[in-house]
């Protein structure tokens, strides 16, 4: 017991991917000269329910902020959205509707997701929903707006190691979290994957909405890629259960709020 | 869920907004198309077999792996897409003239045994789609009225094949499937899916595919007719030429067929084949892909049909359709 302490004490550092971060790794590549980051990923923490630190409650996990500098910088006039947000996220959070949920916050949920790369495109293969994400590698700019959609327009470049990927025209109806953090449609996300080691990735999403924020802010978290030698994306089909649910229920409300 | 959507659905979509994308995705949304009356008798599993027949071996290329490369974009079926599986004449603007999608047995029906075929009729008769012979009751809509997506019409679809060692995936406009190639076990068979469990392998040049742990809730068309949750699926995709995968798929169910059948079309590369030559649309008037020079054309965009670019669940509720949770034998 005293060694097991001791040792504890006498490492250094707090977390795999802040080891991986700090020395140099170069990943294998695929055909087409690019890092290799195919494979089944998932996250490993509790910013589905609140990016921000929180404590814990019934059903939900305390945590620690993926949020860098730990607060999301919300505009004094955005805050109470936010709250209302909060306290009746049980009728509001679009999660909850099973709608497709929005660019970071589908890469969170506690769901695997599977990376294809190809030499015009990166996939996203995600369990939940079976979305399928297209991030466009061809040349294409975002077309011209306006366009509100529930996934945004992913397009992608290699800045060394590192995946890019700038994504806008989202829709305002999206969530970030289960804590009700929110955005409008002039949402643009950021999304950086960098290989960190054989078996993780780093995923940073840099969050600008001027009507909502009032500065850019980052979320940072690890991919861990699922060591199952047999891992294979099952399917939550979260819609096709909510509606074979409230179809029989005379009482529901949901078809009238659909 | 493109050539599953009716008339009123793609009046809807156009509403919702999707319009330039449902135009602009080179996928069957495109090839949506409202039939004249006049329209010739759309070819499907018949014209293929006799196509089928004339053309001359192809030893396809090969990946690095050394297995078959099956990679790219492959069509849907063309024609009315999967609104009616078996022989019928016009019907609708929706449901034009069309040859059987089943090429065994050779009547080109589904080989239902009794208590089934009943149970099918009774589902036939009660779309009200005001069609001849309903029983005037509205008893089940389609289930891709609901923006469910499912096999095997995922596969029927258009999709493209990208293929890595141990596994081919097929990436569509609406979901995905991701096939292990790698003789991994099965599922257990009381865990069932929309999708199902799909375990494929290479016999020569044809990729395999069995697809068990089906939930049954699903249709083959929009006309009712069904499998169970103990159906089984066996798909063989093989290049009849550089352009045309032979796609062929034997449905099991000894609890509500009386033999296996299979149904069998070409999936063909966007560009090729008859269809896109005109000869096979005359009775389109909607209007198509191709018509547009657009640097977007070959990219799919975001559908979220579920989320309100496609048709409204609660109306449907609304009307009295019940909700179709599968077919079990009379007791």
């Amino acid at each position: 017991m005293f060694t097991l302490t001791a040792a504890c004490v006498l490492l250094p550092m707090t977390g795999l991917g802040q080891t991986e971060a700090t020395s140099p790794y170069t990943p294998p590549r695929t055909a087409d000269g690019h890092p290799d980051l195919r494979g089944v990923w998932q996250v490993l923490n509790t910013a589905a329910w609140d990016l921000e630190d929180h404590s814990a409650s019934l059903g939900v996990p305390a945590g620690q902020s993926v949020v860098e500098g730990g607060t999301i910088p919300y505009l004094e006039s955005a805050l109470e959205k936010r709250q209302e947000n909060l306290e009746q996220r049980a009728t509001l959070d679009p999660e909850n509707r099973c709608y497709l949920p929005g660019v970071p916050r589908i890469t969170y949920m506690p769901f695997p997701f599977q990376i294809i790369q190809q030499a015009d495109k990166v996939t996203i293969a995600y369990e939940y929903l079976r979305t399928v994400r297209y991030i466009h590698m061809n040349g294409n700019p975002h077309p011209p707006g306006p366009i509100d959609w529930w996934m945004g327009d992913s397009r992608g470049h290699w800045e060394g190691d590192t995946l890019v990927v700038d994504v806008i025209h989202f829709n305002d109806k999206t969530w970030f979290d289960r804590a009700g953090n929110y955005h409008s449609d002039a949402l643009h996300v950021v999304e950086r994957y960098t290989p960190t080691g054989p078996n993780h990735l780093l995923y940073e999403a840099t969050i600008e909405d001027p009507n909502v924020f009032t500065r850019p802010w980052t979320i940072s978290m690890p991919l861990y890629r699922r060591q199952e030698q047999d891992i294979e994306l099952l399917e939550y089909q979260c819609h096709a259960y909510l509606l074979e649910e409230e179809w029989d229920n005379p009482e529901s409300t949901f078809f009238n709020e659909h | 869920m493109p050539t599953t959507v009716t008339a009123s659905t793609v009046a809807l979509l156009a509403l919702a907004g999707a319009l330039k994308a449902l135009f602009l995705a080179p996928g069957p949304a495109a090839g949506q198309a409202f039939w004249r009356e006049d329209a010739p008798k759309l070819p499907m599993a018949p014209t293929w077999l006799a196509e089928k027949a004339e053309l001359p071996p192809y030893s396809p290329p090969r990946t690095p792996e050394g297995v078959p490369d099956l990679q790219g974009v492959w069509g849907a079926p063309g024609g009315d897409g999967l609104s009616y599986l078996e022989d019928h004449e016009y019907i609708d603007v929706t449901t034009p003239a069309q040859e059987t999608f089943i090429s065994d047995p050779p009547d080109g029906k589904v080989p239902y045994t009794p208590w089934a075929m009943a149970r099918r009729n009774e589902i036939l008769a009660g779309l009200a789609r005001g069609w001849p012979g309903e029983s005037g009751e509205r008893l089940y809509a389609s289930p891709s009225s609901y923006c469910l997506y499912f096999m095997p019409e995922f596969s029927f679809e258009e999709v493209e094949i990208v293929q890595q060692p141990g596994k081919v995936i097929m990436l569509g406009a609406n979901g995905y499937r991701v096939i292990p190639t790698d003789g991994r076990a099965p599922f257990d068979e009381n865990a069932k899916f929309w999708f199902g469990i799909s375990r494929g392998r290479w016999e020569g040049d044809t990729l395999v595919v069995e697809v068990t742990n089906l939930n049954g809730k699903s249709w083959f068309d929009s006309t009712g007719h069904f499998f169970s949750e103990n159906t089984r699926m066996i798909e063989r995709l093989r290049l009849a030429d550089a352009d045309t995968i032979d796609y062929e798929i034997t449905i099991e169910d000894p609890t509500i067929y009386a033999r296996p059948w299979k149904m069998n079309f070409p999936k063909r590369r966007p560009g090729t084949g008859p269809q896109t030559r005109g000869a096979r649309i005359p009775g389109a008037v909607a209007a198509g892909a191709g018509q547009f020079e657009d640097p977007y054309a070959n990219e799919y965009w975001e559908v979220a049909c579920y989320e309100g670019n496609g048709p409204s669940a609660a109306s449907l509720r609304e009307l009295g359709f019940q909700w179709f949770t599968g077919v079990a034998p009379p007791p």
